[in-house]
């Protein structure tokens, strides 16, 4: 699917020439049979998925957690020491935005 | 011809393929029909035969086949394809006389023969060697066997296994158009013909095969085709349901939309198949999968609901089918029913997030939504869990826009405090009944579990109210006070209660003194009432902790009436001893995680501390022991000489204790380096060694090294464990080492944790980026060598990622373009590609340092093979420091001269 966008500046009015006899190489290109079976198919190890493409169970970690306290997860940390309380929060705050969960 | 004429017009819009299939048809019926009428004779195609028609149209089909994936000329011209071989085949079937319509047989007509002629061209070309022939071919076949109603039965066979081969196609585009394909066949074998299960691959075979492909197809986009195309089924459904966790977001979010829309009513769904699918979908990593189930949720989950509401009103229920219902409260409460909310509306359970979506969503709802007396007289806990989240939502959303809502609707603080002892007192009923029950009848304990649930909910409400009402304040408070001496008081219900009487006492130290002696008082009622029930003579001298000296006054009189105690008395005592220590010591936790002010300073604390935390921490009983260790943690954390003194005790729990017991005690002194400053750590050198122990207890408990590794990260972002700490580079280190060695890869907690760890740390601060830098290639050497070992015992069965990649990881997260504060600031916009340019590059600068000191000490050839493409990859920065820039220029060059590095790796 990659190459969509290189072919489709190139020649923005593709159609399909229904009229005219089909050329020799055009004919090539849709009768010749690929070679062996396998040159066209998938190799047999990823027939299998090993995850079976699922995702694992989410942990749901976030900067929110880190800025709490184990104990007490409704005091935020170091909110009795304000000079150290401060720049922390403000720095949490930031990531928040800076970093998608997960 | 004409026919190419019409499928040159064809491939340049579909709005004309109506008109465009009549013409070709009428161009079809001259040929292959005798003149009916004359009369029409201006189309000009009598002339020719039906070979010839068959011949031509099967010419123009090949020509569509070369056409690129890209191009919209070969998608139209397949439907139009389509489109006109359904109408030959139904206009066919009219012109057949009646009898021979309905004999249940096909019977041959020139469209027949002209689709098994032009599928009998295509299909060699299934094998094709150029893949977009592959592509077109698949696709065609695939189109026409959705748009036919039949298709004879030996073409069939033949287009079906052309199919199933194209399955595994190397070209996942390929792969999309096969299951398009097959997912309608699988659907039509399986409806019908269970009896036809002679020959080997069909009917549960070709089900089979595609429900294979579901599960393990590398491209999501196969994945998703088959998701949507896949008839449901109660033997398909759980692979289909299965796929609300595929990697995909796409994916996921197309069962979310799609799959699970038309399913039909959600509630042939298992329970437990709700909740999950509500979880997964709510929480999803995915906003946009987040989005739609919530829109599942509130907008046709609730309608399945308030439809039967409806029908059983006798009201006629498909009147308005597609139009929004008018608000069905019965609905939601069924809805909550059905989604279990007694156990998914717990903290953290996901209807709590649901019913945020749907106030959020429904404002119809909102607006309809009332709570009159009678409403409050028979709550159930669907209909109390309907009040809290609506108290919560108005709350806590839309920036106070909805308080208004509070004031209207919801009763005040002397109201709440009237229900809420009423229903505490149907509780507290129901657990007397249940103790004095004989075991088995469970019909009464599921009721508990309902009361349980609805005085947790009031209670929730009840921490959100507004206490500047001094009687209902009053009243609130006396009957808080109250309950929670109550000994029989579930947990967590006396951890609401709790809170909820830390809100009602004010914030500052006064509020808080207050507090605790109420608390506190209430834990000597818990101990005396328990101690003093008749069946317990006295107390025994036997149980140590501090049962007497909370109350004060029970003196231990020890009888001498041992001898006449069965044994049996005697292990009831000791059991009910260890409850009301458990109790007390719950109750007292409760409140410490409210409490914030200096315990030397509150006489009441210092009393409880020595009289009850103290003992319990000697018990002889374990689950006493270790709950007053999480008490005396608790204490620390607000005394910090307490905490230096109980370092060691902690640490010893830690290395003694099994391994719930180490994760509290790796909190517990995470916390308290957190609240009293890392220097504990550095004067405490065994400390450090219980962190990197914790780390590398991956097999033998996987949690507790994943509790270490939050722990870490929490001390390191938190700037806890400095710059200047000695223990920072060895706990990094290990961090980086432990995120890419395959020994950690199934546990995601650790995993999940430095994912998100490792990039912030290293882009929130210059000096951590450095840190970074500085431990880099040291865990490279050491992830180097794991992979070796790994090589040599063969171990296939997980795998580690590249040295290449952990490579260009950590070149990413020493990329100092992407640190905080080198002039990156967040919506600082406008010159951004020029800050990015005159950063400071040094750290990579070092970084290139590093590695050619590595290159130039004499590792394996092998290491040193993976080490030097880095080189290239570092970001070399103009607004460098010169000096440094020079001197790295310069060892490079050394480097070259002495033939370390194959390749000049073109710097300046």
């Amino acid at each position: 699917p990659a190459s969509a966008s290189k072919t489709r500046k190139e020649k923005e009015l593709f159609e399909i020439d229904f009229s005219s006899p089909l050329s020799t190489t055009l004919a090539e290109v849709i009768y010749t049979p690929a070679s062996s079976n396998t040159v066209i198919s998938l190799p047999k190890k990823d027939w299998k998925s090993k995850t079976r493409n699922l995702l694992p169970d989410d942990k749901h970690f976030n900067s929110k957690q880190l800025l709490r306290l184990f104990l007490k997860p409704k005091a935020r940390m170091g909110s009795r020491r304000t000079g150290f309380g401060t720049k922390t929060s403000s720095f949490g705050q930031r990531k928040e935005e800076d970093v998608p969960e997960g | 011809t004409q026919v190419s004429a019409i499928f040159r017009d064809a491939q340049r819009t579909t709005a004309g393929h109506r008109k465009l299939v009549i013409n070709l048809r009428k161009i079809q019926e001259a040929c292959c029909y005798e003149p009916t009428s004359k009369k029409k004779g201006n189309t000009g195609a009598e002339d020719f035969d039906e070979e010839q028609f068959t011949y031509e149209f099967a010419r123009c089909v090949l020509r569509v086949m070369p056409v690129k994936k890209s191009e919209s000329v070969g998608e139209r011209s397949i439907r139009f394809i389509g489109l006109f071989l359904r109408h030959a085949n139904e206009k066919d079937n009219e012109l057949l006389p009646e009898n021979e319509q309905d004999a249940g047989v096909m019977m041959e007509t020139p469209s027949t023969r002209l689709t098994t002629h032009v599928m009998n061209t295509i299909l060699p070309l299934l094998t094709s060697k150029e893949k977009f022939v592959r592509y077109r071919s698949t696709q065609l076949i695939s189109h026409v066997i959705n748009s036919l109603e039949a298709i004879d039965d030996d073409l069939f066979q033949l287009l079906r296994h052309g199919l199933l081969k194209r399955i595994h196609d190397k070209e996942a585009m390929v792969r999309v158009q096969a299951v398009l394909g097959l997912g309608r066949l699988a659907g039509n074998e399986a409806d019908g013909e269970a009896e036809d299960s002679d020959d080997d691959d069909s009917g549960a075979g070709l089900l089979q095969r595609l429900l294979d492909v579901l599960q393990n197809d590398p491209s999501a986009d196969v994945r998703r085709s088959l998701l949507v195309n896949l008839p449901i089924l109660p033997n398909t459904l759980p692979f289909l349901l299965e796929r609300a966790r595929d990697q995909d977001p796409a994916t996921r979010r197309a069962l979310y939309s799609r799959l699970l829309p038309a399913l039909g009513d959600f509630r042939h769904l298992s329970l437990s198949m709700r909740e999950k699918l509500l979880r997964w979908g709510l929480r999803d990593r995915d906003e946009n999968v987040r989005k739609a189930a919530g829109k599942l949720f509130r907008e046709r989950w609730i309608e399945d609901c308030a439809g039967t509401a409806e029908t059983e009103e006798g009201e006629p229920a498909e009147a308005v089918a597609g139009e929004a219902k008018p608000p069905s409260f019965d609905g939601l409460l069924e809805l909550l029913e059905r989604i279990d909310v007694v156990n998914s509306g717990v903290e953290n359970g996901v209807a709590l997030e649901a019913m945020k979506g749907f106030w959020e969503g429904r404002p119809d709802y909102r607006d309809a939504v009332t709570f009159d007396d009678n409403f409050w007289d028979t709550l159930t806990a669907e209909a109390v869990f309907m009040a809290r989240s609506f108290n919560d939502f108005c709350r806590n959303e839309g920036n106070g826009k909805f308080e208004a809502l509070i004031e209207e609707k919801l009763p005040e603080v002397t109201k709440v405090a009237f229900y809420l002892q009423r229903y505490i007192t149907v509780l507290v009923e129901a657990l007397k009944r249940v103790a004095q029950q004989e075991v088995g009848e469970d019909e009464e304990e599921e009721d508990t579990v309902e009361q349980e649930f609805i005085v947790e909910q009031l209670l929730h409400i009840a921490r959100t109210l507004d206490y500047s009402d001094e009687a209902g304040r009053r009243k609130m408070f006396a009957l808080l006070r109250q309950s929670l001496s109550v000994p029989d008081l579930p947990e967590e219900v006396t951890k609401l209660t709790v809170e909820v009487l830390r809100g009602i006492c004010s914030p500052d130290a006064a509020g808080e003194r207050e507090f605790c002696s109420v608390v506190l008082e209430s834990v000597a009622d818990v101990h005396d009432t328990v101690m003093d029930e008749p069946a317990s003579e006295d107390a025994d001298e036997s149980f140590h902790s501090a049962r007497s000296e909370v109350s004060g006054d029970t003196t231990p009189t020890k009888s001498g009436k041992d001898s006449q105690r069965t044994e049996e008395e005697n292990q009831e005592k000791a059991i009910r001893e260890i409850m009301v220590n458990m109790k007390c010591l719950h109750i007292v936790q409760c409140m410490l995680e409210n409490v914030e002010g200096n315990l030397q300073q509150n006489v009441d604390l210092v009393a409880m501390l020595n009289n009850l935390v103290v003992p319990a921490v000697r018990s002889h009983e374990a689950p006493v022991r270790e709950r007053g260790l999480l008490c005396l943690g608790l204490c620390s954390l607000l005394d910090k000489s307490l905490a230096e003194e109980n370092l060691t005790l902690f640490m010893h729990f830690f290395s003694k204790g099994h391994s719930a017991l180490q994760i509290t005690a790796l909190q517990i002194l995470t916390d308290i380096l957190n609240t009293h400053g890392a220097h504990l750590l550095d004067t405490n050198p065994t400390l450090l060694k219980v962190y990197l122990k914790a780390l590398k207890s991956g097999t033998k408990a996987p949690e507790v090294q994943a509790a270490a590794t939050v722990a870490i990260a929490k001390l390191m972002l938190g700037r806890v464990i400095a710059d200047s700490s000695t223990a920072i580079d060895d706990l990094l280190k290990t961090l980086v080492v432990l995120y890419f060695d395959p020994s950690s890869a199934h546990n995601q907690g650790v995993r999940q944790t430095l994912s998100y760890f490792l990039p912030v740390f290293s882009f929130s601060r210059k000096e951590n980026q450095d840190r970074m830098r500085k431990v880099a290639c040291d865990a490279l050497h050491k992830l180097f060598e794991v992979q070796e070992t790994m090589d040599d015992e063969g171990e296939a069965e997980i795998e580690m990622v590249s040295i290449t990649t952990i490579g260009a990881h950590l070149i990413d997260w020493t990329d100092p373009r992407k640190c905080y504060g080198n002039g990156i600031q967040l919506g600082a916009g406008g010159d951004e590609a020029a800050t990015k340019k005159a950063v400071n590059g040094d750290v990579h600068l070092e970084f290139a340092r590093d590695i050619l000191e590595k290159l130039a000490s004499g590792i394996g050839r092998e290491e040193k093979k993976l080490l030097a493409p880095m080189l290239a990859k570092l970001h070399i920065s103009p607004a460098s420091t010169p000096s440094l820039l020079k001197e790295v220029y310069d060892e490079v060059s050394i480097a070259i001269d002495d033939k370390l590095i194959a390749d000049a790796t073109g710097r300046n």
